[in-house]
Parts: C-alpha cells; sequence; structure tokens
C-alpha cells in the first residue's frame, strides 16, 4: 500500500520529485497530506486530477477548498439523483431488471427457509447423522415392541388358561356339593311314597330302596323332604324306631330322587323289586310313585370336617 | 424509480407465481443472495459517486454471484462447506457495511 501514492505522486506531480530531492523533511510530510486528500477524494468518489492543489498550499486555502469540494459533492450527488429520476437511462433498466431477478430469488429463499427451516439448510453429514440416530432409535424401539408384545401374548394366554381352569373347577365345584349334598338341586324325577302302616318297613328295606334308585341312575335323593342322601348317609333302627343319619323317619315315607324318571320308576316296580317287597304280604305296604319334571330338593347335608384324611399331592406324571 | 419497481415487480412475482429452483441450486441460494446485495449496494454507492457503468454492474453482479456460489460448493466438495459457507457471508457482510458507509456518505456527508 506505501508504494502506490508515491506511483501516484510521480505520475501527477513531478515538482514534488524534485523538491524532495532538496529538502527531505518538508516534502515527506507534504506528499503525506496530498496522499490523504487524494484518498478522502476516492472515497467522496470525486476523482479530479486537475483540482488537485498544489502540495505547498498553506494550510488556511486547504481546508476552505475542503469545504466547498464538499458542498459541490452534496449538491452534484442530489442533482444527479434528481435527474436520473426524470430521465432513465440504460443502466437504471439493467438495475430493474437484476433487482428484479435478486427480488423473486430472496422470496423464493424466504419461502423456502420458512416451509422447511429444519432440515432443508441443513447439511449433508448433519442430514445422515440425523437419520442414523433416527434408524437406531426406530431398531431399539422396534425391538421393544416386540418384546411388549411377547409379554402380553405370555400374560393373555396365561390368563386364559387360568380362566379355563377357574371354569373347570366351578363346574366341578357344582357337581361335587350336589353330589355331597351341600348345594340345593333340582331336576327331573319321581316321587315315591310309601305307606307302611304296620310299621315294618325297616332300614333293611329302606337302603334297598336308596340302592335300587342309585342303580338306576338317581343322582340327588331325599327322604321326606329333610334328609338328603349322600355317600356317608348311614340308615338304622333306635327307640324312635327308623333313622337316618341320626333322624327320625316319620310314615309316610316319601322319596325324591333326581334322575331319569322312566327309568326310575322302571327300576322300583320290576318284578321282585323294591315295590312288591313292600306291598307283598310280609310288609303290607303300599307304593305311589309320580313322575315330575321337575323335583326340586332342598334339604342339605352338614358335610364334617375330614378329621385325618388330608388331599394328597397329585401324583407327578412320568415323562 | 424504474430499479425499485423491478424490484418490486420481483418480489410479486416471487410470492404470486412461487417459482422453484433445482434442489442441486437450492443450498447456494442464500449466499447467491448475500452477493447480490453486496453488488447491489456497490452499484448503487457508483452510482451516487458518479463511476456507475451498466456494463460493470452487471457483470460484477454475475461474477460475484457465481463466486460465492461456486466457493460455497468447493468447499461442499471438500468438507467445510459450512465454514466456507460462513466466510462469504462475514466478508461480503464486511463489504456492505463499507458500500453502506460510502453511499451513507455521499447522501448525507455524515
Amino acid at each position: 500500500m506505501p508504494d502506490e501514492p508515491r506511483i501516484d505522486e510521480q505520475t501527477q506531480a513531478p515538482s514534488v520529485r524534485r523538491r524532495r530531492r532538496h529538502s527531505r523533511s518538508p516534502s515527506t510530510a507534504s506528499r503525506r497530506v496530498s496522499s490523504l486528500r487524494r484518498s478522502q477524494r476516492r472515497l467522496s468518489g470525486e476523482e479530479h486530477p486537475t483540482a488537485v492543489a498544489p502540495d505547498d498550499t498553506s494550510p488556511a486555502p486547504q481546508s476552505t477548498s475542503r469545504i466547498k469540494e464538499a458542498a459541490d459533492l452534496a449538491r452534484g450527488t442530489r442533482a444527479r439523483l434528481a435527474a436520473s429520476l426524470r430521465h432513465p437511462g440504460r443502466g437504471q433498466i439493467v438495475a430493474a431488471i437484476i433487482l428484479f431477478v435478486v427480488g423473486a430469488a430472496g422470496v423464493m429463499q424466504v419461502r423456502i427457509s420458512a416451509t422447511d427451516d429444519t432440515y432443508a439448510s441443513a447439511r449433508r453429514e448433519d442430514l445422515i447423522q440425523l437419520l442414523d440416530g433416527l434408524g437406531a432409535e426406530s431398531r431399539r424401539l422396534e425391538g421393544e415392541i416386540t418384546q411388549l408384545e411377547q409379554t402380553r401374548s405370555n400374560l393373555q394366554s396365561g390368563a386364559d388358561t387360568q380362566r379355563v381352569a377357574r371354569s373347570e373347577a366351578e363346574r366341578h365345584l357344582i357337581e361335587l356339593s350336589i353330589l355331597a349334598g351341600t348345594a340345593p338341586a333340582e331336576g327331573s324325577g319321581i316321587r315315591m311314597r310309601i305307606a307302611d302302616p304296620n310299621g315294618a318297613v325297616d332300614a333293611g328295606v329302606l337302603l334297598d330302596a336308596v340302592e335300587e334308585m342309585r342303580d338306576a341312575g338317581a343322582e340327588v335323593i331325599e327322604v321326606n323332604n329333610t334328609i338328603r342322601v349322600v355317600g356317608s348317609t348311614w340308615f338304622g333302627s333306635d327307640d324312635r324306631g327308623l333313622v337316618i343319619d341320626g333322624k327320625p323317619v316319620s310314615r309316610p315315607i316319601i322319596l325324591e330322587v333326581i334322575g331319569e324318571p322312566h327309568s326310575l320308576e322302571e327300576a322300583a316296580r320290576f318284578r321282585g323289586g323294591i315295590v312288591s317287597e313292600i306291598t307283598g304280604p310280609k310288609i303290607g305296604g303300599q307304593v305311589q310313585i309320580e313322575q315330575e319334571n321337575r323335583v326340586v330338593i332342598e334339604s342339605l347335608h352338614a358335610s364334617r370336617e375330614n378329621q385325618y384324611a388330608r388331599p394328597a399331592p397329585p401324583q407327578q406324571t412320568p415323562r | 424509480m424504474i430499479p425499485l419497481l423491478g424490484l418490486l415487480a420481483g418480489i410479486v412475482v416471487g410470492i404470486v407465481l412461487e417459482p422453484s429452483i433445482p434442489q442441486v441450486l437450492q443450498p447456494y441460494l442464500p449466499i447467491a443472495i448475500v452477493a447480490a446485495m453486496d453488488a447491489l449496494f456497490g452499484a448503487f454507492r457508483a452510482y451516487l459517486e458518479g463511476t456507475f457503468t451498466d456494463r460493470v454492474f452487471v457483470v460484477s453482479f454475475i461474477s460475484n454471484v457465481l463466486i460465492a456460489a461456486a466457493i460455497v460448493f468447493v468447499g461442499d466438495q471438500i468438507g467445510v462447506g459450512s465454514q466456507l459457507a460462513t466466510a462469504v457471508v462475514v466478508v461480503l457482510g464486511i463489504r456492505i457495511f463499507t458500500n453502506a458507509a460510502a453511499i451513507r456518505r455521499a447522501l448525507f456527508h455524515a
């Protein structure tokens, strides 16, 4: 940079060069001043080599000329602006075309960055990194989904198994409680009325009757609407007369039996069966049998807690 | 006056017609716009200083835009695209400020 002003000076003001040879120090100072002024003029845009004041002028006229120059400049600039507004030239049309392009491009860019400001301006490496991150994340989440689905199916099948086992157990419970006499029961069956005017029906005869009924498929048996006959029921007699499970049996004896009515009646009436035994001369009683569509048995057997027997663990099935 | 009308027409066309540039050129559009702004400010400064030439303006505009885009393109190819884009924006920003200061001086002498 320090070379440039000297070249200018040498080409434009040969007198300065001459003077510098004679006296060193004043010429360097004036050179600096002149280069400063030239650069100022260049900055302000008006380069008039002919108007350059001589280097050895005194400071006072220098400053007045600078002020005048500035005023001229301002007037010139504004005047040129006004003139160009009145008389547009070719340059303005070119500038208009280029500004048109710039305006369109600027709007385009603003729209692009407004619509997708996150990824449109991202560089390729950033996008690849982003994509990698998303891929890893989605793989992780897919693994999690698989695991959770497996857990869900496990739980579901477990719940299904449990539900089936529970309903099975409930069905067993109902069957067994009917069998054990701890639940009321109803169904088709027969009602057998044994009239025993001589009091000759003893425990043996009654047990025979019950056995006959059981053979014919009786599921629930009740005596006199009060005594439920179950597996542990015993028949006997004491001073009160006939007793079943420790309860006295009053005459006439009524047996209510749930089962297939026809086969029950047939089992009672066959020759040499319970009916012919009771109506025979030895006992001299009468038997009435009615088939019923609906026999309701509501008396229950009070089951005792087992004192010695405990449920055994199920046998391991050999594989 | 005519350049301002041209700018307004460009903005209106950009908004109404919604033109789109190819995907390949999209990363270089912002840099090109900054370079164009630099050329415009320089042109206005030259105009105020009385040294405006439309030929110089057109050539400088096109070359500025192309060189700025090319610098960023080369930077993308060698892996320093974002840094070079920043560098271009900084340099052009400095030039825009310098031009704006000159324009201010020429217009207001302040």
